[in-house]
């Protein structure tokens, strides 16, 4: 795909550390949540970045690809809008549900890992892929559930879905390890598994564990046992950029850059 | 970075320099200043602060406490440097420099003080036709002057401040305020802060409190480069950023 190759490390901008984002040194390339940006009045953080040369790439939380109901193409309009308002070479939802019958969920929800769910998620982003105006990425969700009856592994199920929609993927590396440790997920199976020479980019985020469960709440620190998912995923490939993600309990700058450098010395670690 | 002393030797801290050259708006800015420069608090571009940590670990005084634990949640930047100042720590703190005589309590001048000064001008005209109210003119008008014309400064107040110089960002706030400007640098960029965020704050001129003692002129040329604007490298006083170079420009009491 042109323009997405070595994107390097980045960090998903939030308005909250719009500033740090902006002054810290070896931010390559920052995501936004395109749900929160009105076209044609973007940040001016964010405008800046873009004069300055940083791509921005809008990330989607809204679509619910895998609802049965058909997927909202108000909301594929809006997501097409923002990429093009920041001249993005792609944007990204997850592989999830956020609403059924009328209802929301609030959180990602895992699809159940069926052919029938399968076919439904299939539909959707095709449908989405047609009203978009750049490739769209799709990204392995947290999930503390596994729905019963499931057909497929994670990884076959991304496998299958690359495959019949030629969609991108976005691989979670600390998703990958809150599944390894909250429903049995094995995280090298995994990525055996998936078509990595699809891969679009990586978030890695951190997270804490709370009695048996581990939350991945982006407000805490990345754990090392995360860079090591990560670091598995370099040494089969060189993923194109990676990038941290923060949505709350923000932490000092120095922090921020130590996260970011720790990242950057795992996948320099791969590229000799 | 050579912390400024009072007349006695005492190290004055730069929050208690803020308050003496510009009172207590200008000593909770110097304090949200000082949080800044620990990299406890955070800005964002469209004015909210927050604290990096729910803890307080790192603050070095009472109002310093009084602005992270009231920063839970992000607070608009001229509403932190708003309720410092109004807090009781800040009281407690005019206190402490009152007690060290380095300031006195503010004599607002009354809305009504045109009555005074008629009353006194009549008095004066009064000893045309008796002399002997000259005296009584004389001693009103003096003791009208001390009740509502009085500075809040002491002259120990203005000793402390007299060598005080914008050896590094934290001082530059104390002595110019975040709106101030040193050399064609606003302060706030110091900080890293756009003009938005800065300009919540009313500009305040700082010749009222401190009749141009302090000076901005210490200030080197790294501080009022773009080099410091976001670094750390002003923070701690370091050399790039103290010295007495004369590139800052802005010294003195003028004001502004
Ligand atoms: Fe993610």
């Amino acid at each position: 795909m042109a323009g997405i190759k070595d994107l390097g490390v980045g960090i998903g901008w939030r308005s909250e550390i719009d500033l740090t984002v902006e002054r810290l040194p070896g931010v390559d390339f920052v995501e936004v949540v395109a749900e929160n940006l009105h076209i044609g009045h973007l940040p001016e953080s964010v405008t800046l970045l873009l004069e300055r040369g940083v791509p921005v790439l809008p990330h989607a939380v809204s679509l619910s690809l895998g609802s049965a109901d058909q997927v909202d193409l108000h909301r594929v309009e809006h997501l097409g809008a923002v990429a093009e308002a920041v001249g993005a070479p792609m944007v990204s939802d997850h592989v999830c549900f956020v609403r059924a019958g009328g209802l929301d969920s609030g959180h990602l929800m895992p699809v159940p890992r069926t052919r029938d769910a399968l076919d439904v998620l299939v539909a959707n982003v095709k449908l989405a892929q047609r009203n978009l105006p750049v490739p769209l990425a799709l990204e392995n969700v947290a999930a503390l559930l596994e729905w019963p009856d499931g057909e497929l592994s994670e990884g076959q199920f991304l496998a299958e879905l690359v495959e019949r929609t030629d969609c991108w993927l976005l691989v979670d590396v600390a998703n990958l390890y809150a599944n390894a440790r909250n429903i049995g997920t094995d995280p090298e199976r995994f990525l055996d598994e998936i078509p990595l020479e699809r891969l679009a980019y990586v978030h890695v985020a951190g997270g804490e564990q709370n009695g048996d469960i581990y939350h991945d709440t982006h407000a805490h620190a990345v754990l090392p046992e995360v860079l090591e998912v990560l670091d598995e995923l370099c040494s089969r490939v060189a993923p194109p950029g990676v990038l941290l993600e923060r949505d709350d309990n923000y932490p000092s700058d120095t922090e921020i850059a130590g996260e970011l450098a720790a990242i950057r010395a795992v996948v320099n670690k791969h590229r000799g | 970075m050579a912390a400024p002393t009072t007349a006695r030797g005492t190290r004055l801290p730069p929050e208690q320099i803020g308050y003496l050259v510009a009172g207590p708006g200008r000593a909770a800015e110097t304090a949200l200043a000082r949080l800044l420069d620990a990299d406890l608090v955070r800005v964002s571009r469209d004015g909210l602060v927050s604290a990096v940590h729910q803890t307080e670990l790192g603050v070095s005084t009472a109002v310093e406490t009084f602005i992270l634990v009231n920063l839970r949640r992000a607070v608009r930047f001229d509403a932190v440097v708003r309720n410092a100042a109004k807090s009781a720590e800040m009281r407690t703190l005019h206190q402490q420099l009152r007690a060290r005589r380095l300031t006195r309590d503010p004599r607002p001048r009354l809305a009504a003080w045109w009555v005074f000064l008629a009353f006194g001008v009549l008095l004066s005209l009064l000893a045309f036709l008796e002399p002997w109210t000259l005296f009584g003119a004389v001693a009103f008008l003096g003791v009208a002057y001390w009740t509502f014309g009085a500075k809040p400064l002491t002259r120990a107040g203005r000793a402390a401040l007299k060598d005080v110089t914008a050896s590094d960002r934290v001082l530059t706030v104390a002595l110019e305020g975040f709106r101030g400007r040193i050399g064609n640098q606003s302060v706030g960029e110091l900080f890293g802060l756009p003009q938005s965020v800065v300009k919540m704050l009313p500009r305040k001129k700082r010749k009222a409190r401190n009749g141009g003692a302090a000076s901005a002129a210490g200030c080197g040329s790294g501080c009022g480069s773009s080099s410091c604007g976001s670094s750390s490298s002003c923070s701690s006083g370091s050399s790039s950023c103290s010295g007495g170079g004369s590139s800052c420009g802005g010294g003195g009491g003028g004001g502004d």
